[in-house]
């Protein structure tokens, strides 16, 4: 169950000048619940596609993927209803803060569970739920979307996909554009998510702080290959990460860098704080 | 929405890239009074054969060009048959009697079945309609056994055919003329030239450089603009908006669901343009200067003979 990839490459269709695929024999499997998972990749590397076709947006060119049993591929079939999957797996695009229309939060909020038929009263307490769950009060939900501030329009957004209730929460880039208190209480709030209703959360970003610290799997794109998918902690020991145009996280870039200069014998991979005092008597004793 | 070729500046080399667009504007514009000058289909098919000659020398894949010609096919069959049916002048060349009768009846509904099958499949659409077209005749003329209900005369006239000739050759020869147009002029180029060439317009009050500012501001935001579209429609598809499908009322709904963050990007887009032009000292009416200064060369003036020797020619012919 959850969602698979079997060799899925996608084509854009006006891609014909530069005719490469946008992402090519990707296959993996996401599990219906509890996996926290990150993509990451640099830009153009088809983390935004291989996140649409996690939902149905766009059908693959070649292969095939399968979400909660329903198989899509390349030939339309009738019998699934492709809408449906769309509540099973919510995606939250970059910058959803502009797909916001309706004249008050809580409208905006509950016109997603009425596409999916669900009774208007009820939309009205999924909408107060949603909001609580992103971390504002029931007051905004009276409020105008335009007159908020970005952080504010962007949780209003993810509200509206929280309240489908999808079985999987797939994020692309929540964080771009946030100042970093932002995005700390953004990935704050994911986190949350996640522990207190064990839904698989898959989160596309560029921060390799929060990768390290947060997922328990991290998938890596690179010009529309898949080229690892494993642990961060994997990952990070890996010395050729700049083949992938991808960073280390902050704490081993600091402790190598320290090691390195003050040639002190210390674990690089490290995590809590309680050894980061040693590193630093270690240091100072020097 | 994809797949748009009219309008479209495709880099590539050969005589109509180093054309100056004032010429090439001209020449379009100075062509098509020719094409409409022709009153004798003679003359047309000679039009056309210099048409394709010149699009060889141009380099141009005619494919292409066809392409172009695509989304005004329908319009292209509807003025025929329109023409064929209605028109009721010159000599008659075909004169038959169509019959509706049970198997008739059951040939058109067959026919009918078997083309809209076949059309699902996306191929060689338009072939396809020829051909029903055509078995819709057959049906009718032959299936005239059991139970004939009423018959009715088949005929076509003379008029008709040149009439929708012309009208087809006409419209083939403007598409054409403008897809060479658009497909080897970048848009920069173009509005420039249309800048250039309507200088003389001041004299009535209009200020040749913001239509052109104007025009290639929204040649240039057109792409950006379908892009945040289908954008914007992806979320809220990813919210249950299925564009597909879904009763008047919540079609309604959806498309307002697309129109209200449209708005508010391409002001927030317009304002931000506003600013970075205003910040680059940009100011509205002041002479500028430009990178590339357009040139007349050789190249053009041989054009302009040639242009103006087509003119001639048809004036000619429709005078003597
Ligand atoms: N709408 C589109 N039309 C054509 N090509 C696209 C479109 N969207 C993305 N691409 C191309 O597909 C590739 C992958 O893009 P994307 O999935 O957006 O990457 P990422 O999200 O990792 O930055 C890029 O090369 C990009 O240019
Ligand atoms: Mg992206």
């Amino acid at each position: 169950m959850g969602i698979q990839f079997r060799q899925v490459s996608y084509h854009y269709p006006s891609g014909s000048i530069n005719f490469y695929p946008a992402i090519s024999d990707i296959s993996l499997s996401i599990a219906a619940k509890g996996e926290f998972i990150a993509i990451v990749g640099h830009t153009g590397s088809g983390k935004s596609t291989l996140a649409q076709h996690m939902n149905a947006l766009i059908f693959p060119t070649s292969g095939e993927v399968e979400i909660f049993g329903s198989v899509v591929s390349k030939r339309r079939d009738k019998k699934v209803k492709y809408n449906d999957l769309r509540q099973k797996v919510g995606l939250v695009f970059q910058f959803p803060e502009y797909q916001l229309f309706e004249e008050t939060v809580e409208k905006d909020i509950m016109f997603g569970p009425i596409n999916f038929k669900v009774p208007v009263e009820e939309a009205r307490e999924i909408a107060k739920k949603a909001i609580v769950m992103v971390g504002l009060d029931e007051s905004y939900l009276r409020r105008n979307p335009f007159n908020l501030s970005g952080g504010e329009k962007r949780r209003v957004a993810i509200a509206g996909i929280l309240a489908l209730d999808p079985e999987i929460l797939v994020l692309d880039e929540p964080t771009s554009g946030l100042d970093p208190q932002g995005k700390k209480q953004m990935m704050e709030l994911f986190k949350d998510i996640q522990d207190k209703t064990g839904k698989t959360i898959i989160l596309i970003t560029h921060d390799m702080d929060l990768v390290y610290e947060h997922t328990s799997r991290v998938i890596v794109l690179n010009d529309g290959l898949l080229v690892y998918d494993g642990s961060p902690d994997a990952l990070f020991k890996r010395d050729d990460l700049a083949k992938y145009h991808l960073n280390y996280p902050e704490t081993i870039r600091v402790l190598s860098a320290i090691k390195e200069r003050f040639g002190v014998d210390i674990d690089v991979y490290q995590k809590d704080a309680i050894s980061a005092a040693n590193v630093i008597r270690l240091v100072m004793g020097q | 929405m994809k797949n748009i070729v009219i309008g479209q500046y495709i880099p590539g080399e050969g005589f109509f890239y180093r054309l100056d667009p004032r010429t090439k504007i001209i020449s379009v514009i100075v062509l098509m009074v020719a094409v409409f000058l022709l009153d004798s289909i003679y003359h047309l098919l000679v039009a056309s054969g210099v048409a394709m000659i010149l699009l060889l020398v141009g380099k141009i894949s005619i494919g292409r060009v066809f392409r172009g010609l695509r989304p005004l096919l329908v319009l292209l069959v509807f003025t025929f048959v329109f023409q064929i049916l209605f028109n009721r002048q010159g000599a008659i060349l075909v004169n038959e009697t169509l019959t509706l009768s049970a198997t008739s009846i059951v040939g058109v509904l067959f026919l009918t079945v078997l083309w809209r099958m076949l059309a699902r499949r996306g191929k060689f659409r338009f072939l396809l309609l020829l051909m029903y077209l055509g078995g819709l005749y057959l049906a009718m003329r032959y299936l005239t056994f059991w139970w004939q209900i009423t018959t009715f005369p088949f005929v076509i006239y003379e008029d008709g055919v040149t009439m929708s000739i012309f009208v087809i050759v006409r419209l083939v020869v403007i598409i054409t003329l403008s897809t060479v147009l658009t497909l080897t002029t970048k848009p920069t180029d173009l509005t420039q030239g249309l800048e250039k060439l309507m200088r003389p317009l001041k004299v009535i009050g209009i200020r040749s450089e913001d239509f052109a500012l104007i025009i290639s501001i929204s040649l240039r935001f057109i792409p950006t603009i379908l892009d945040e579209a289908n954008k914007i429609m992806s979320a809220q598809a990813s919210r249950g908006a299925d564009f597909a499908e879904g009763k008047l009322k919540d079609k309604i709904k959806q498309v307002i669901s697309l129109l209200v963050p449209m708005f508010i990007i391409a002001f927030k887009r317009s304002e931000e343009l506003a600013d970075a032009m205003e910040s680059r000292n940009f100011v509205p009416g002041k002479p500028r200067s430009r990178i590339n200064e357009l040139v007349f060369n050789r190249l053009d003036v041989l054009t302009s003979v040639f242009v103006v020797m087509c003119l001639t020619g048809s004036i000619l012919i429709r005078v003597l």
